[in-house]
């Protein structure tokens, strides 16, 4: 099994590598990447955490599998004392006054955090080119955008400045950087990582995601986060996925596609003929393939994205410089949250709040947000359906590959329609893993809600068999 | 109070317009096709049980947190936290 993490372990228990010259070289080459996925580094905090692994196990102490493990966190979790910036002007300055539970469970683990990761300001962005800190730029090629909004993290992990990164995914954030940067990012189910700490952006979709180079880190790292929490009254008690639990796949006999995603001139005709080559292999393995009917891509963006607007404008609706936050005095308090809020939100943030807004508001919110809850119960009505035929769900990520940086800026639809197949797992809360075979920008495993395990296990089929 | 709130006002960011993007994403939305079922509480369903309830209690927060609120505050005076001029309308 390729785990990065049972590799440092075992080199940190014989003594091959001290903890402190890993954090040393990983914070060194985090420090000097030009990559931009830095907001800000947790040296000195790392390195005294380095130092007391290096003395338990110097003192013959026994340490545990995550002691000691570098990781990354998108800059959008809460970690007591660290700046906490969205990558936005508004919280340039804020430091967390608490840790996030799932970040919290991993400190307990011992895990070291050594950075605060660059990404679309308050998640608000498919290519991490929204933030103040400058365009986070694509492992593979400079020239090419990172994806996002989670984009910081998947470069960390793909360049090993990190063992694993903590992302956030709301309609595809983790997913579609992990693509563009070829290593693995998970959405769990909604609920099964408690979000208590995480910036809310759409709080119905909003997940936390584990972001890294293999499923077992990915197992890991995941098993430690999950759990009921009663700070987050959406989360539930889910069971330890265990190691040797996900090495079978003999249970999942179907596999479905919808054809939609595939049948179109949106997607690019490499991915194309390389996700129905996948599905060719898939079936020589003795597995029935079937294909799916599914809403069109116009209208899963579109739904997600009203939602998500109106999720937004709300959530956001606390940041106006009173109690935290860069506050630009106006002529009053009315005046003093306009003024604060222009010239400290990004022009992605304000469409979003202001669409938000525009659509919850008298006159609209009928004909437009009931209608998109509709529209997603429908979704997950389907998804329903199609689980009762089928035991995952493969896609492709993305419909093309990653664009150049600058591109995406320009144009805000086409960035929307970008997500076209990761928003729909989102509305549908279901446990969905980008893999980076089988296509340029990787393939995306869903399973049915809470079945977080099935997905972990076709992955580890899929490694074997692509 | 029957003033018609135009989306800056509602959004409180000065000169916002509603975007072109964002209204084709709100296009679709008004024409696309719902089934008339009554299947509306697929996604509602996190609700939580009596049983599970938090206590309510109070629980004072740790001093470095408080500290930190503070130092997160924009603006002191004096030993003051100072918020803005409130608007008398």
């Amino acid at each position: 099994m390729d785990s990065q993490i049972r590799k440092i372990h075992h080199q940190l228990v014989n003594k091959e590598i001290t903890c402190t010259d890993l954090v040393q070289e990983r914070l060194d080459a985090l420090k000097q990447n030009t990559n931009n996925t830095v907001n800000s580094l947790l040296d000195t905090s790392a390195l005294d955490l380095a130092a007391k692994v290096d003395a338990k196990i110097a003192n013959g102490d026994s340490i545990g599998l995550l002691e000691g493990i570098p990781f990354g966190i998108k800059d959008v979790y809460m970690v007591q004392g660290t700046y906490t910036t969205a990558s936005s002007d508004l919280l340039k300055n804020y430091k967390s006054a608490y840790t996030a539970t799932a970040i919290r469970k991993l400190l307990d683990a011992g895990a070291i955090p050594l950075v605060k990761e660059n990404c679309d300001s308050f998640g608000h962005g498919s290519s991490s080119e929204n933030t103040i800190f400058g365009a986070v730029k694509n492992a593979v090629n400079s020239n090419l955008v990172a994806g996002g909004s989670s984009g910081g993290s998947a470069v960390n992990v793909a360049k090993d400045y990190t063992v694993f990164s903590v992302g956030g995914d709301t309609g595809g954030s983790v997913r579609q950087p992990a693509g563009y940067n070829n290593v693995y990012g998970l959405k769990p189910t909604y609920g099964r990582i408690s979000r208590f700490g995480l910036m809310a952006y759409a709080s119905s979709t909003d997940c936390v995601g584990p972001i890294a180079k293999s499923i077992e880190d990915i197992r890991i790292v995941l098993n430690v986060m999950s759990g009921k929490d009663g700070k987050d009254q959406t989360t539930y008690a889910s069971a330890e996925i265990p190691q040797n639990g996900i090495l079978t796949s003999e249970d999942i006999k179907t596999v479905g596609y919808f054809k939609n995603f595939i049948e179109t001139d949106a997607i690019d005709s490499q991915i194309k003929s390389d996700f129905l080559a996948a599905i060719e292999k898939i079936k020589a393995k003795g597995i029935q393939v079937k294909a799916l009917d599914f809403f069109e891509s116009e209208t899963l963006v579109s739904t997600y994205y009203t939602l998500a607007m109106a999720e937004t404008a709300s959530n956001l609706s606390r940041l106006d410089g009173t109690n935290y936050g860069n506050r630009i005095e106006g002529d009053n308090l009315k005046d003093t949250y306009a003024v604060t809020r222009s010239e400290n939100f990004s022009e992605e943030t304000k469409r979003r709040i202001v669409g938000g807004n525009q659509l919850l508001s008298q006159g609209f919110s009928d004909e437009i947000y009931l209608k998109g809850l509709k529209l997603r119960d429908q979704i997950s009505e389907n998804f329903e359906n199609d689980f009762k035929e089928v035991d995952i769900i493969i896609s492709p990520v993305t419909p093309n590959t990653p664009p150049k940086i600058g591109e995406s800026l320009k144009d805000p639809l086409a960035m929307y329609l970008s997500d076209a197949y990761t928003v729909g797992f989102s509305l549908g809360q279901l446990p969905t893993l980008t893999v980076p075979k089988g296509t340029a920008t990787g393939l995306q495993i869903t399973a049915a809600k809470n079945n977080d395990e099935l997905v972990l296990k076709f992955a580890n089929f899929l490694k074997d068999t692509i | 109070m029957s003033k018609i709130m135009t989306v800056d006002i509602l959004s409180s960011i000065k000169g916002a317009q509603p975007s072109e993007a964002v209204n084709k994403l709100f296009e679709v939305i008004k024409n696309a096709n719902t089934t008339n079922n009554n299947t509306f509480n697929h996604n509602h369903d996190h609700a939580v049980s009596l049983d599970h309830l938090r206590d309510d209690v109070v629980i004072d927060s740790p001093q470095i947190e408080k500290q930190i609120i503070i130092e997160n505050f924009p603006k002191e005076k004096n030993g003051f936290l100072v918020v803005s001029k409130v608007i008398e309308e």
